[in-house]
Formats: C-alpha cells, structure tokens, sequence
C-alpha cells in the first residue's frame, strides 16, 4: 500500500465557508441560569462551538472555559463574554440561547434560523 | 484463491487525532476503540439513511487508510469535508499510487484484520473474501474474467458496490446489516435505521432468487441461473 504520508501529497479540498460576524441572543431565563454557573467570576466564557455527528450531522457544544486553543470570535452579551469558532460561525449566526425549565428535557436550548431540521432531543441539527 | 480487479476502489489517506471519532459519528458502525492492526467496515448514509458509500478502514497507527469507491468519493467527500469544522482531520487522496483487488473463495479466519505480505496489503474483511491493495510497483495479479467472481457473489449474496450497495438502498435493504452497530451513538440516518430495526419494519431486504421468480426491475445482481435481489417480502 502507498500511502503517500512519506512525501507531500496534495490534500483533499475542504470546503471552508466565509468567516461570519455572529449575532447571537440569550434570553432572560438564560442569561439567569448562565449568572448562576458563572457565578461572581465574569472571566470565565461560554463557548458555543458546533461538532459533527449526531444524527442529523451537527452537534451543538456549550461550554464554559476559561480559554480555548479554537480561532473563535468574542462577543460580549449582556457582561457575558461568548466564544463562537470561526469555523462554526456560518451555522451559528443568528442563534438564541435559551433555557427551558422542565423535569424532563430541560435545559439550556439553542434556536437556529440556519437550521434545516433537528433531531427530536435537540442537540442535532443539519 | 481467484482474484479479480476491484477498478473501483478508491484510496484515502486520514490523518489527525479526531479521524476515527469523525467516523464514528457519521457513520453506522463503530469505529472508535480501534487499534493499529485493525480493520473495519462502515456505512456513510444520508439522512434518510440511503447509502453514500461503504468505506473499510485500516488502522496502519498513525493514520488511516480508508477504502472507498471512485464512483462515490465525490459525493462522499462533499458530505463529510464541510462537518469537519475545527476537528483535527485531514484527508489526502492516494488512488492512483495503488492498485486494488479482490481475494475470494477464501476460509478468513482473522476477520478485522489485516497482513502486509510481499508489499501487498491483505484486508480480512469477510470469512470469505479479502481486499488487496498494492503500490503501483508491486501492483495486484488478478483473473480478467469477472463474471465468475459476480457468479460466487450471488451463491454466497455479497452485495457490491454499483449492484446492491447504491444510493437507491440503505444498508438494511443492501446486506450490510452487520455493520450497521446496534448501540452506538447517533450518526446521520440513525433515526431512520433504529426505526427500522425496533419496530420490525425493514422493508427491503437482500435475497438470492431463482431467475424469473422475481420481477426484473427488482434485480441487482444478473447471474446464469440465480440473481440477487432487493425485494419486499409481497414481492417474493
């Protein structure tokens, strides 16, 4: 087998869309529920990142962080500091962060006009 | 053992730290937890579940080698470059350095595995055939004649790549069932696979038929005799 890893060979084209200043919201309940997992500590940041798989091949990825090695855009929402990948921006533009207040299901959501469809628990979208 | 050409085959080369979980999470089968050595077979499906293309991955330790096929590795890589985003994966094409072919007839019994013997790569795949893939200077000896390879395949109902395994079908309906894994996490087209699968609602399924005892439209594989097919149970 030639795997050609001992020379250079030509990669693969990915397809890397236009870098997007996002425009995100994050509604009350939210911004609520985020200032209890902050805390007291505003330089810690909510990164909103996109992951393939799922099923429905995107993957939404809430973290907070103090930092991240990712290319990411800061926005400052409300004293919240945001982190959105440039890599992801053109699948988070527009995105509101909610939060959804119930036993079962519950838990922070995120409302996508870029969206085509979502899987049924909500972290997946295409 | 007889051995044919597999002209369609294509080769890539997938290097970077979250190749194998990439996989995983767009395709049917597991494939994390592999290790150097190994070699498995996955399904990439759209989301309805139709088949992009069968993809057999070698573990080689540092990167992946990932057959697929040349008909389908356009609309395969357009399917998965864009998902790739900040992952650390990187696919380079290396067809035209090898030559591929087809070991059938065989007794594996080192199924998921692979050898490198003489400067040709032996892929188990299945007990009863294996994927030879060789630099261009070592090159694959294959028998021209490939009706009696697609005569063995219906005896034994392997699906093939442009006969059953097309984006016509999902793996279910096509015989892959075996890659499809029942428990591992979402993948695109899962939805529509689990469905299947829990409410006993198929569909289609691969069957070998005697010739004439089927509609022709319902054919995928025209042997002398028997033929492979894709039929509904109220077709048969």
């Amino acid at each position: 087998m030639d795997c050609g890893t001992c020379e250079t060979s030509g990669p693969v084209q990915v397809m890397t869309p236009e870098v997007i200043n996002v425009n995100l919201t994050i509604s009350n309940k939210a911004q609520e529920m985020l200032g209890d997992a902050f805390g007291d500590d505003r330089s810690m940041a909510l990164l909103v990142g996109v992951l393939s798989g799922g099923c429905s091949g995107y993957m939404y990825d809430l973290q907070i962080v103090e930092d991240t090695d990712q290319n990411c855009q800061e926005i400052n929402i409300d004293g919240f500091r945001v982190l959105v990948p440039k890599a992801s921006s053109h699948l988070l533009d527009g995105i509101e962060i909610d939060y959804v207040d119930r036993l079962m299901g519950g838990g922070f959501k995120i409302n996508n006009p870029n969206a085509e469809s979502s899987c049924g628990c909500g972290e997946s979208f295409a | 053992m007889p051995t044919v050409a597999y002209d369609d085959a294509a080769l890539t080369v997938w290097q970077g730290k979250d190749a194998l979980q990439f996989i995983d999470g767009l395709s049917t089968n597991k494939t994390l937890g592999m290790v150097k050595g190994e070699i498995r077979r996955t399904v990439f499906t759209t989301s309805k579940a139709k088949i992009i293309d069968l993809a057999t991955i070698f573990h080689m330790g540092d990167f992946l080698a990932v057959v697929t096929h040349q008909s389908q590795l356009e609309s395969l890589l357009k399917h998965i470059t864009p998902r790739i985003l900040n992952q650390d994966v990187s696919i380079v094409d290396v067809t035209s350095r090898n030559a591929f072919a087809i070991e059938y007839g065989c007794s594996n019994s080192n199924v998921g595995h692979f050898d490198s013997l003489n400067g040709r790569t032996y892929g188990y795949v299945d007990p009863k055939y294996s994927i030879i893939v060789a630099s261009l200077d070592v090159g694959c000896d294959y028998d021209e004649d490939t009706k009696v390879f697609h005569e063995w395949r219906i005896e034994n109902e392997i699906p093939w790549n442009g006969y059953e395994i097309s984006n016509k079908n999902h793996p279910l309906a096509a015989g892959l069932d075996s890659l499809v894994h029942p428990q591992k996490g979402c993948y695109i087209g899962q939805e529509v696979l689990v469905r299947m699968t829990t409410r006993g609602r198929q569909g289609k399924k691969l069957v070998k038929i005697d010739n004439g005892s089927v509609s022709e439209k319902f054919i995928t594989t025209v042997g002398e005799t028997q033929s492979l097919a894709i039929v509904r149970d109220s077709n048969q």
